[in-house]
Parts: C-alpha cells; sequence; structure tokens
C-alpha cells in the first residue's frame, strides 16, 4: 500500500506552500505597513480661493445704476466696471450667491430681486461661462425658497443650475477665527469665480444684512452662534470670502422686521442696483441706502481695520437714471 | 506524549490568569501603567475591522500581525494556547460532562453549521467596509472583558453596577454552559476571530501529520478534541485549535505535529457555501445601513450622548469603537457606562458617561490610555486640562436648572457645584443676592451661573449636587471639542 502520508515532499510542492505561506505573510505586512496610522497623514482642510480680478486701471472701483427696471440697471452697472467680459472668461465656472434666505414672495424683499439674478445669469453665459450655479443655504426649507423667492424659475430659464441648501455638499474648509469648524458649500470652493449678490435689507441684530453677511449662506451647520459676535464674526467673513464682484441689490429693500420681513408697508422700493469690486465700498453703499451712517454699522468698522477694502462711498460712481 | 498537553495547559493558565489580572487591576483602579489592553492590542479581528471601516490601523494595534503570523506558522495556536475564553469553555466542557467515549467521540464530529462563523465574519466584515464596527459584540476578548468586569464583577460584594451588565455577563455565562454539552461551541460555530484566523490557518507550515499505514481509523484521537476538525481522514486545519489532545490519544502512535507535512485529501463536503457567504454580505448590505439609520449621534448630536475625552468625532468613534469596555473598567469614578439607546443601535454597548454615577476626573486621562483602538485619543494631562495653554478638551457643558436649584429656587443657601467644580478660573461663578426669606429675614444667597468658555462639561457638579435623582445641574454633550457643529460659544479670538 502505498501512504500518501510517509511520501516525502516533492521539491516542487515545498516551494510551492511556502511560497504560498510566505506570500499570504508579506500581503499582511505590506497591508499593516500601508495602513498603519494612516488617518494621521490624511485629513486636511479645503483651502478658499481668492476670486478677484487683476485690478481695472482707470475703472471705477464701482458704480450703481438707478432705473425702474433691475436688469438694465445691472447691465449699465457692469459696464461701467469694465463689462463681464473683464470677470469671467471663457469656460469659466461661476457661483452666483444671491440671498435666497427665506420663504418669501419678491415684492417682500427678503430675498434678492429675481430679475436681478436671473440678469446676472445670462452676462456670465453670454461671456462664456460653461456653467452658472445658483446657490444659497436657506434659513426655511430650501426648495421653497427657491421657488416662492423667483430665483429657481428666473434663474434656471436664464440658464443656470440651481444647487439648493438640500442639495448642497458641505466640506471642511480652512474658514479661521469664530467660523473655524464650521463647513463650506463645496460648490462655492470649486469656482472660478463667485459673484455676491446681496439684498439690502434690515436686521435686528446687526441693523443690516448687507454683502459679507451673505456669506453665511455658504456656510453648513453651526453657522448660528456667530450671532453671539456678529460684527467681528460678518468683518471675518469678509475676510475669508473675497467674490470677483459684489451686485448690491436695492431694488427693494426693507427696512423694518428684518432679516425675514412679510408686511409690504416695511418694504421701500429704491429701483438701484450697484456693482463693484470693492466690496467694502458696495457695503457702504447699501447701508446709506437704508438711511444708515455706514462708520455707525459695527462690521463696516471692523472690515475697514481689516483692510478688507475702502469704506468710501465716492469709490461709487453713481450713474444715475436711464 | 502527555507532556505536550501539560505545557499546553500552562500556556493557557498563564494566559487566563494574565487576562483575568489584568482586567481585575484595571478595574480596581491600579494607577501602573500596567499593559491592560496588550491582548487587545493582538486582535487580528479589531485590526481587519478598524483597516475596513476606518482605513486605518492605529498604533498598538499593529501587534495583531504579529499573531498572523504564528498562525501562518503554526495554525490556530491563538485558539487553543492562549484565548481566554477558549480555555474558560476548555475548562467549561470538561466540568459535568461524563461523556462516554462513544458520546465524545460523536459530539467531537464536525458538523456543516459550524461555518456559521465564517458567514457572522463576512457580516462583520462588510458592515465594518460600510463604517459601522460591530465585530466587538462577538469579538472573544471583547465580549469576555464585558462579561466579567461589567457583568459577573458587578455582583460581587461592592462591585460597581452597571446597567446592561446582566447582558454581558449572560452570553458569557451561556457560552460557558453551551460548551458542556458541545466542547467549545462559541469557538467551534460563533467565534469570528477564530473564523478569520481559520482563514490565515489554512497557510500555516506547521500541522497535525497523520501516518496513515499506523492508523487504524479507531478514532480515539476525537475523545478529546477541541476543535471538532476530525485529525483522521481529511484534517481540516482551519478548524484545529492545535491544543494537540489527539498526540498522546493515538494508540498506535500514527499521529504528530510537524513543518509541511503532506497535505491529506480534501474534505468530501466544503467548509462553507459561497453562495451562503455571497447572500451573507447581500443581506449585510441591506440591514447595515439599517443600523445606522437608527438614530444615534452620527448625523445630529444627542444632549445624553456623552463620550469619554479625547473620543473621536462620533461617526469615527464609530468606525474604531469594539466596544471591549476596558474604558469603562478604567474610569476611576465609575462614571463611563455602556449605552443602552443612547447611540442608537450601531453604538450599543459603546461607552457614555453618566454624571449621576460618576464624574470625568479633571487631569485623568486613564480611557484614553487604555483604549486598544484609538477610538478615544490619548490625551496628556496637560493637554486635557487645558494647562498646555490650549482650548481643554470639552465633553459637554454644564447647565443650572434654576427650578431645582436650591439658590433658585428654594431661598436655601448651597455652593457644592462651585466648590467641586475644578477649573481655574471656575466655570461656575455666583450672582450674590440678598433677598427676604419667607419669614421676612434676609438671606443670602449666591446663585450659580456657568460660564460656558471655562466649563469643560466634567460633571462633577451634577454628581455632587444635592439635589437628589434628577440633579439641579447636569451636562449635556453640546460643547464637546470633538464635534466643531456641536459648539456652544464661539471659540476665543485669535491672539
Amino acid at each position: 500500500m502505498i501512504d500518501p502520508y510517509e511520501t516525502r515532499l516533492s521539491r516542487r510542492e515545498l516551494v510551492l506552500r511556502l511560497s504560498s505561506t510566505g506570500l499570504v505573510a508579506g500581503a499582511v505586512g505590506v497591508g499593516a505597513l500601508l495602513f498603519h496610522d494612516r488617518r494621521a497623514q490624511a485629513a486636511g482642510l479645503r483651502p478658499i480661493p481668492d476670486w478677484r480680478v487683476p485690478g481695472g486701471g482707470s475703472l471705477p472701483e464701482a458704480a450703481a445704476a438707478h432705473g425702474a427696471d433691475p436688469a438694465a440697471n445691472l447691465r449699465r452697472a457692469i459696464e461701467a466696471v469694465g463689462g463681464m467680459g473683464r470677470f469671467v472668461k471663457k469656460g469659466e465656472v461661476v457661483v452666483i450667491k444671491p440671498n435666497v434666505g427665506w420663504d418669501r414672495l419678491p415684492e417682500q424683499a427678503a430675498n434678492t430681486d429675481p430679475q436681478v439674478v436671473a440678469e446676472l445669469v445670462r452676462l456670465c453665459r453670454g461671456a462664456g461661462a460653461k456653467r452658472v450655479v445658483v446657490t444659497d443655504n436657506s434659513c426655511n426649507d430650501p426648495r421653497r425658497c427657491f421657488a416662492r423667492s423667483g430665483i429657481a424659475a428666473a434663474a434656471s430659464q436664464a440658464g443656470a443650475e440651481i444647487v439648493d441648501g438640500s442639495a448642497a455638499v458641505f466640506v471642511p474648509a480652512s474658514v479661521s477665527g469664530y467660523s473655524s469648524g464650521i463647513e463650506v458649500m463645496e460648490a462655492v470652493l470649486l469656482a472660478d469665480r463667485v459673484i455676491n449678490v446681496p439684498v439690502v435689507k434690515h436686521h435686528s441684530l446687526s441693523r443690516a444684512t448687507l454683502g459679507m453677511k451673505n456669506w453665511m449662506g455658504v456656510l453648513g451647520k453651526g453657522r448660528n452662534r456667530l450671532h453671539q459676535s456678529i460684527h467681528r464674526s460678518v468683518a471675518e467673513l469678509g475676510a475669508m470670502f473675497r467674490p470677483t464682484l459684489t451686485v448690491m441689490d436695492a431694488t427693494r429693500i426693507l427696512l423694518a422686521n428684518g432679516p425675514q420681513g412679510g408686511s409690504l408697508a416695511d418694504v421701500k422700493t429704491v429701483g438701484a442696483v450697484a456693482v463693484g469690486t470693492d466690496a467694502l465700498a458696495c457695503e457702504v453703499w447699501g447701508a446709506v441706502q437704508m438711511g444708515l451712517q455706514p462708520a455707525s454699522l459695527g462690521f463696516i468698522t471692523e472690515a475697514a481695520q481689516r483692510g478688507i477694502g475702502r469704506a468710501d462711498l465716492a469709490l461709487v460712481k453713481d450713474l444715475g437714471s436711464a | 506524549m502527555r507532556w505536550v498537553q501539560r505545557i499546553r495547559a500552562v500556556y493557557q493558565g498563564f494566559f487566563l490568569l494574565l487576562f483575568l489580572w489584568l482586567l481585575a487591576r484595571l478595574a480596581a483602579g491600579d494607577l501602573r501603567d500596567l499593559p491592560f489592553s496588550v491582548f487587545h492590542h493582538a486582535d487580528p479581528l479589531s485590526a481587519v475591522g478598524l483597516v475596513l471601516a476606518a482605513g486605518t490601523l492605529p498604533g498598538a494595534l499593529a501587534w495583531a500581525t504579529l499573531l498572523i503570523l504564528l498562525t501562518l506558522l503554526f495554525g490556530r495556536v491563538f485558539c487553543g494556547w492562549i484565548c481566554p475564553l477558549g480555555t474558560l469553555q476548555h475548562l467549561a466542557s470538561r466540568l459535568f460532562s461524563g461523556r462516554k467515549r462513544r458520546e465524545s467521540q460523536l459530539v467531537n464530529r464536525y458538523r456543516r453549521w459550524y461555518a456559521l462563523k465564517v458567514y457572522i465574519l463576512v457580516a462583520l466584515l462588510v458592515g465594518a467596509l460600510l463604517g459601522t464596527l460591530q465585530s466587538g459584540w462577538l469579538d472573544p476578548l471583547s465580549l469576555t472583558a464585558r462579561g466579567l468586569a461589567s457583568g459577573l464583577w458587578a455582583a460581587l460584594p461592592g462591585g460597581r453596577l452597571v446597567p446592561g451588565g446582566w447582558l454581558a455577563a449572560g452570553l458569557l455565562l451561556g457560552i460557558l454552559v453551551a460548551s458542556r454539552f458541545i466542547p467549545r461551541l462559541f469557538c467551534r460555530a460563533l467565534c469570528p476571530l477564530g473564523a478569520l484566523l481559520g482563514l490565515f490557518a489554512r497557510f500555516s507550515l506547521f500541522r497535525i501529520r497523520r501516518r496513515a499505514s499506523a492508523c487504524t481509523d479507531c478514532g480515539a484521537c476525537t475523545f478529546a478534541c477541541q476543535g471538532a476538525d476530525e485529525p483522521l481522514g481529511s484534517h481540516r486545519v482551519h478548524e484545529c485549535h492545535v491544543c494537540l489532545n489527539c498526540l498522546p490519544a493515538c494508540p498506535k502512535a500514527a499521529l504528530g505535529y510537524a513543518a509541511l507535512p503532506a497535505l491529506p485529501p480534501a474534505p468530501a463536503q466544503p467548509d462553507f457555501s459561497r453562495r451562503t457567504a455571497i447572500g451573507t454580505a447581500i443581506v449585510t448590505l441591506t440591514v447595515g445601513p439599517l443600523l445606522r439609520a437608527s438614530g444615534g449621534g452620527r448625523d445630529a448630536a444627542r444632549a445624553d450622548l456623552i463620550r469619554p475625552p479625547g473620543a473621536l468625532p462620533e461617526g469615527e468613534f464609530l468606525k474604531q469603537c469594539v466596544k471591549c469596555s476596558l474604558c469603562q473598567q478604567a474610569c476611576p469614578t465609575g462614571a463611563l457606562h455602556p449605552a443602552i439607546a443612547q447611540a442608537g443601535v450601531e453604538g450599543f454597548w459603546s461607552p457614555v458617561l453618566i454624571a449621576r454615577r460618576g464624574w470625568c476626573e479633571f487631569a485623568c486621562t486613564r480611557c484614553g490610555e487604555v483604549c486598544p483602538t484609538g477610538a478615544i485619543a490619548k490625551l496628556t494631562s496637560a493637554r486635557k486640562t487645558g494647562y498646555d495653554g490650549g482650548e481643554p478638551v470639552r465633553i459637554g457643558t454644564a447647565f443650572v436648572d434654576r427650578g431645582r436649584c436650591l439658590p433658585w429656587a428654594m431661598g436655601t443657601p448651597c455652593i457644592v457645584c462651585e466648590e467641586m467644580c475644578p477649573t481655574d478660573p471656575k466655570a461656575i461663578w455666583f450672582v450674590e443676592v440678598e433677598e427676604p426669606g419667607r419669614d421676612g429675614q434676609p438671606v443670602r444667597l449666591q446663585r450659580p451661573m456657568v460660564d460656558p468658555q471655562r466649563c469643560t462639561g466634567c460633571g462633577i457638579c451634577e454628581n455632587r449636587c444635592p439635589v437628589g435623582a434628577k440633579a439641579a445641574i447636569s451636562i449635556s454633550s453640546v460643547g464637546e471639542s470633538r464635534d466643531p457643529l456641536n459648539r456652544l460659544v464661539l471659540p476665543p479670538p485669535a491672539r
């Protein structure tokens, strides 16, 4: 009888078995080395780009146009600071950040005027933008805010993609100061150009919601604690988010019960739009539209100290009525 | 050949006593720097689970590779020579059994349903890939530590009561009792660590060698076989615990333990069904997300989910915690307890701090020191307290219930929470008032206020508050350092 258990191993089988065991041992070792304390090396915060374009020479820092047609006001103001071709190049991805904070109708003036947003989208597309994204992280239900503000319909008809807060992705980013640890909307961080389109309105704590405070809308959960120190927080946001353009919408402004408003009695029709590369000059212009002394607003003085821009109304060229 | 068994018994006894001694010293609050988590560091199930779930093999868990290499050399010696639960079952299987030789032969036959452990392993590893690490449920080291320290010892006089401890004790006792009927039933049919080591044992160099010419197929080798691996015929090396009971049992000395013996013929039936394994994986893909959707603290912070200091953010924590309970044993004040409902289904038995039972001792960092997987980071006292100049590590924030607090609601002086507050300056400060009492006489009252910039959420205020049963000051998780989204107040302005 042949006993297979007493036969000696062939050299071939010996090599085969030793090498298969060795291979498994090697794989375990390599795996352990590969994964050992791997987390420590990973992590990392996404940078916030600077979306500004180089200086415009003799062009004004900002311009404001008045008139009954918000879209015409916007076109004239943008023309005055160099035209959209100066800011958006062919193939670029542009994010437009209006204020779509509330489930309110356009005439209630709690959100940016839809005609301004839509015209802005058309101008960006006209300048050759590959994609135009309109986004905001609303306070009320985002779908209702985008629908009832009229911005979803007007902007998508003009050729924009709508990313409301329910669809937005938030990622850890290199925000500092009071907002550190709060996540930022990824779509904004991925943009080549960002245009800030706030509406001028009243706010119960900071007295006015203008451009720098509009950056609250690109932040994720945790932003509500910024109200514990609103002026400094708003100025910090202004220092971290440097938009290509600020479009200050004063088509209608809300003068009381902000930032939500409600009553049409609190809404004043101004019929003006300002556009600028100096975010702080636009901020000052917005405050003046509300009848406020810019120097009396803490976030404007803080921002001026931080050198975010020049808090000077004279920088805004008044184009008058059409 | 009996000396082989004696040597093995010495190893088993040594490792069991070491395991028990370390666990007992830990629970007793031994302040020495003993290697409390040495067994858990060498656990390949935790290591593989963490790599799949968290994509990292933290720190000392790399020792698990050593155990895998040991298995590649000698087979599942861990199961037969080292594992404390294996040894306990080994003992239990010999108590009161009184089996006849013929019965012993039957009970030590391989059964197809012993493959259950492979499917359990598949489910756990697929679950880990989905980001929910549940291996600690059946990991023998975690299971034994929990059952002994949180369960059985709590019943001893002076034992520290643990809510849910009966469950841990019941599981352990059930496993030991089952061993009386089928030896090492847990190892044979349920243990996912054994199943994992079995995968590596298939490549082991040393294994049982049988000389067929000498073997009379008498079956004496199976009388005391621990693994039900059937050393006669088609020996299942992945089931073998290398207890080596079969060697001296053989009347013809046909069995040996040798390097690279010739392989026996493959078993007539495969050891587990690939189809069932794939089915298990698919079921897990369905059930895993359900576990995650069970409403723990993953997506929204929960007030009562207070994690130990240094704990990772909840999502990461659940990927790394193996529920071994070592932190709970290590906590000197008995503050850490198994989560019953606070962390959802997937966080069951993970550690939570219950301030009415204990508090987080200000400069103590023991839970992180013993955590074998890095779910709780190792901290220095200076780092934890903020004495290194940074922000202190916070686990929550205290809130005064003005409707229950003696000076606030009852016109009665009391300062206990402020007295106990460990921070410097204290997070609890007083609003001092003098008010007329019920009899018209003025009473001087110091009413506690909490400074959220100072409070670390340690919970000693809640623990010592004289307003019994439900304290007038209590901590909730808001403000915990680990979750920037659960921050309460603004960070201090940068200098």
